[in-house]
C-alpha cells in the first residue's frame, strides 16, 4: 500500500513535470500541427532559454550587489566560485522577498522568450529554404551544435560542472515545492489558452490554410516565408520559457539535461500520441504519459530484484512502442483534430437561420 | 607531425562511416525513410560482436559477419513489422522518420538491457567495451585499417556490377525510379524494399562490428554517431549509393583529422567539439549544394579540368 504523503508527492512530481512537459509539447503542435513546419530540433529553444535562466539572470543580480560585481563576468560559472555566490544572492536578495522573486521570475520568463524569439527568426533561414525531412534534420542539427558548446564552453554555463540558479521560490518556504508547482499549471494554463485562441485567430486560420494547401494559400495574398517565421518566433519563444521555468524549478543547470531525447522525441511522443493538431488532445498525450514515465521511475526499485536489468529502460521501450502502434494504426492521434470555430456555433446557427428568413 | 597510427585510424574510421552513410542512402533511395534506427543498430553491431566473443571465444573477427548478417534481419524485421504498412498507406515523410525513431527508442532499450544483463548476470564489464587489443597487423599496416578500405572498395565494385549486370540489380534501379510502373512490368516491390532494409541494416552492423576494433564502444556510440553517418549521407547527396560511401569518408576523415588538427593549433581542449565538424558539413551541404556529391556530374568536371568546353 502507498501511503498518502507519497501519493502526495508523486502527484506533485506528476503535476509540474505536466505543467512544463505541456508548454513544450503546445509550442511544437504550434510549429508541427498547424504550421507544418518539422521541429526536429525543439530543444534548441528550450536549451536557450535554461542558458538564459542558469547564466544570466544570475550574472545580472550578481551585478547588482557592489561585492559581488566582479565576478559577473566569466568567472560567474566557474563552479569554484559559481556556488558561493548563487547562495549569497538566494540568502540577501531573494530570502524575505517574495515580490522581488516574483519579479525576477518574470524578468527571466521575458528575456527567456526575447532571446529564444530571435533564435526562432535565426532558424526561419534554413525553414523557409529547406522541406519536411531535410529541414527537420538541420535542425536537429543546430541544437546539438548548441548543445555541444555549452556542454565544453565553461564561460556559458559552466560547462560539465553546471551552474545554480538563484531560486525564486525560496521565499515560500517550507511551500516552495507547492509555489513552483502552481505557478507552473498557472503559466501551462495561459498558454493553451494563448495558443487556442492564436489558432483562432485570421492569424492562426492563415497557418492551416498554408498546411493544408501552400499554393492555395498562396493564391489568397498569404505570405508564406513570413507567417512561416512568425510561427517559428512564436513557437521558439514559449519553448524557451519552459526551459527557463524548468532549471529554475530545479535548481541548477547542466547543459547535459537538454538532450533530443529528452526535449525533442519526448515532446513529438506526447504530440503524436494526444493528436497533433489539437491543443486539446496535447494535453490529454501529455498527461498519459508524464503519468507512465513517473511511475515507472518511481516504483523501479520495486522491479529490480525479480530483473537482471534496470528497469528504468522500460521507459524508453515504451515510448518507442507507443510511436510505432501509433504512426501505424492511429496517426491521427487519440483525440483527432477538430475544425475550429472562430464564433460560438449557436451563433452559426442563428445567422444562418436570419440568412434563410432573408432568402424566402 | 602526424603519426602513421593516426592515419590508420583514421582511414578505417571513415571507411566505416562510409558504409554506415551508405546503410541510410540505401534506405533512404527505396523507401524514402530516413532511418533514425541505424543508430543503435550500429551499436548492436558492436556488442554482437562483444558478446559472442565472450560466449563461444575464437577471434573476434569472424563475428563480424555474423553481426552484419544480424543487424540486417533487424532491419527486415523493422519493414516487415511497421514500415512496410505505412509505405503502403502512403505516409508522409515525417512519419516514417518518426517510426523509425520508435524503433531506436525500442532497440536501445534491448541494448542496455543486454548490456545490464551481461554486467549483472556474467560479470562483464559491457559498459564500455575495449576490444581494440584483439587487433593485428599485416605488413605493417592494422587489420582492422586494411579489412575496412577492402570491404569498401568491394563494396564500391560489387554494387556498381549489382546494379548493372544482374537482373534483380536492375529491377531494383526501376523500381526507385517508379515503383508503379515497375509494379506494372512484374517486378514485386515489396522484394526490393525488403532487400534494401536487409542491406542498409547489415551495412550498420559491419561498421559497427569493424569500429570497435579501433574505438571504445558503449550503448549509446550510435546516437552520437549517427549525427556523422547522416552528414556523410546527406554530404553525398543522399540519391546516390557511390556518393555517400564516398561523403562518409570524407565526412569521417575530416572529422578524425580536422579535430588533430585543430587540436594542435588550439590544444586538447578543441577535441571536444569533434561532432561539430560533420555538423556544419551537413548544415553547409543541406543549404547550399543539396545535390550533394552524388549530384556533381564529373563527365563535365573531367572536362573542364581537361580544357575542353562543354
Amino acid at each position: 500500500m502507498i501511503e498518502l504523503g507519497q501519493l502526495y508527492i508523486l502527484i506533485r512530481y506528476i503535476l509540474i513535470d505536466f505543467a512544463i512537459s505541456m508548454i513544450v509539447t503546445l509550442s511544437l503542435n504550434f510549429e508541427l500541427g498547424i504550421a507544418a513546419i518539422a521541429q526536429f530540433g525543439r530543444v534548441l529553444a528550450v536549451e536557450i532559454g535554461a542558458y538564459v535562466a542558469g547564466g544570466l539572470t544570475g550574472r545580472i543580480l550578481a551585478y547588482t550587489i557592489p561585492e559581488l560585481r566582479q565576478y559577473s563576468g566569466a568567472e560567474y560559472s566557474n563552479h569554484l566560485i559559481n556556488f558561493k555566490l548563487v547562495d549569497t544572492i538566494n540568502r540577501t536578495l531573494l530570502e524575505h522577498n517574495a515580490l522581488l522573486s516574483i519579479g525576477i521570475l518574470i524578468l527571466t520568463l521575458a528575456l527567456a522568450a526575447i532571446i529564444g524569439g530571435i533564435v526562432g527568426w535565426l532558424t526561419s533561414y534554413p525553414a523557409i529554404r529547406l522541406k519536411e525531412a531535410y529541414l527537420g534534420i538541420t535542425l536537429l542539427a543546430f541544437g546539438d551544435v548548441v548543445m555541444l558548446i555549452a556542454q565544453n564552453y565553461d564561460p556559458i554555463v559552466g560547462a560539465t560542472q553546471g551552474v545554480s540558479v538563484p531560486d525564486p521560490f525560496r521565499w515560500a518556504r517550507p511551500y516552495s515545492f507547492e509555489a513552483a508547482l502552481i505557478i507552473a499549471l498557472i503559466l501551462a494554463g495561459l498558454t493553451f489558452i494563448f495558443f487556442e485562441m492564436l489558432v483562432r485567430s485570421p492569424f492562426g486560420r492563415a497557418l492551416k490554410a498554408m498546411r493544408d494547401d501552400e499554393v492555395a494559400a498562396k493564391v489568397y495574398g498569404k505570405d508564406i516565408v513570413k507567417l512561416r517565421t512568425y510561427a517559428l518566433i512564436i513557437g521558439s519563444a514559449f519553448a524557451a520559457m519552459a526551459g527557463a521555468y524548468y532549471t529554475m524549478y530545479i535548481g541548477s543547470c547542466k547543459a547535459f539535461t537538454y538532450t533530443r531525447l529528452t526535449w525533442t522525441f519526448w515532446p513529438w511522443a506526447f504530440m503524436m500520441l494526444g493528436g497533433t493538431g489539437n491543443n486539446v488532445g496535447i494535453a490529454v498525450g501529455v498527461l498519459i504519459f508524464v503519468i507512465v514515465r513517473t511511475i515507472i521511475i518511481n516504483y523501479k526499485t520495486y522491479l529490480e530484484p525479480f530483473v537482471p536489468f534496470d528497469p528504468i529502460w522500460l521507459e524508453p521501450m515504451f515510448v518507442g512502442v507507443v510511436i510505432i502502434l501509433l504512426s501505424v494504426f492511429r496517426p491521427q492521434g487519440l483525440i483527432p483534430e477538430k475544425p475550429a470555430f472562430t464564433i460560438k456555433k449557436r451563433r452559426i446557427r442563428s445567422i444562418i437561420e436570419i440568412m434563410r428568413k432573408q432568402a424566402s | 607531425m602526424i603519426e602513421p597510427s593516426l592515419v590508420y585510424k583514421a582511414l578505417a574510421y571513415s571507411s566505416n562511416i562510409a558504409l554506415m552513410a551508405a546503410g541510410i542512402t540505401m534506405i533512404y533511395m527505396s523507401t524514402e525513410t530516413f532511418n533514425f534506427a541505424h543508430a543503435s543498430k550500429v551499436s548492436w553491431g558492436m556488442y554482437f560482436v562483444y558478446t559472442f566473443y565472450n560466449f563461444f571465444g575464437g577471434h573476434p573477427y569472424i563475428y563480424v559477419p555474423v553481426a552484419a548478417i544480424l543487424t540486417g534481419l533487424i532491419g527486415v524485421a523493422m519493414y516487415l513489422t511497421f514500415n512496410r504498412y505505412l509505405l503502403k498507406r502512403g505516409a508522409g515523410m515525417i512519419t516514417l522518420m518518426m517510426s523509425t525513431l520508435g524503433a531506436d527508442l525500442i532497440l536501445l532499450a534491448l541494448l542496455n538491457i543486454l548490456a545490464d544483463y551481461l554486467s549483472r548476470v556474467h560479470k562483464l564489464y559491457s559498459r564500455q567495451i575495449r576490444m581494440e587489443i584483439y587487433d593485428f597487423t599485416v605488413a605493417g599496416i592494422p587489420f582492422s585499417t586494411l579489412i575496412a578500405l577492402i570491404i569498401v572498395v568491394t563494396l564500391t565494385a560489387s554494387i556498381h556490377l549489382f546494379l548493372t549486370k544482374t537482373k534483380f540489380g536492375i529491377a531494383m534501379r526501376a523500381t526507385i525510379e517508379n515503383p508503379n510502373l515497375a509494379g506494372i512490368l512484374g517486378i514485386n516491390p515489396e522484394l526490393v524494399y525488403l532487400t534494401s532494409w536487409f542491406i542498409g541494416g547489415a551495412l550498420a552492423g559491419l561498421g559497427g562490428a569493424l569500429l570497435v576494433f579501433i574505438m571504445a564502444g558503449y550503448p549509446v556510440i550510435g546516437q552520437y554517431l549517427i549525427v556523422t553517418m547522416f552528414a556523410g549521407s546527406i554530404v553525398g547527396g543522399l540519391y546516390s549509393i557511390y556518393g555517400s560511401l564516398l561523403g562518409g569518408f570524407l565526412v569521417g576523415l575530416s572529422e578524425y583529422l580536422g579535430i588533430w588538427w585543430l587540436s594542435t593549433l588550439f590544444g586538447g581542449k578543441m577535441l571536444a567539439y569533434r561532432q561539430v565538424i560533420p555538423l556544419v558539413a551537413m548544415v553547409v551541404a543541406l543549404l547550399f549544394f543539396p545535390q550533394g556529391l552524388g549530384g556533381i556530374k564529373w563527365g563535365k568536371v573531367a572536362k573542364v579540368v581537361r580544357g575542353e568546353r562543354s
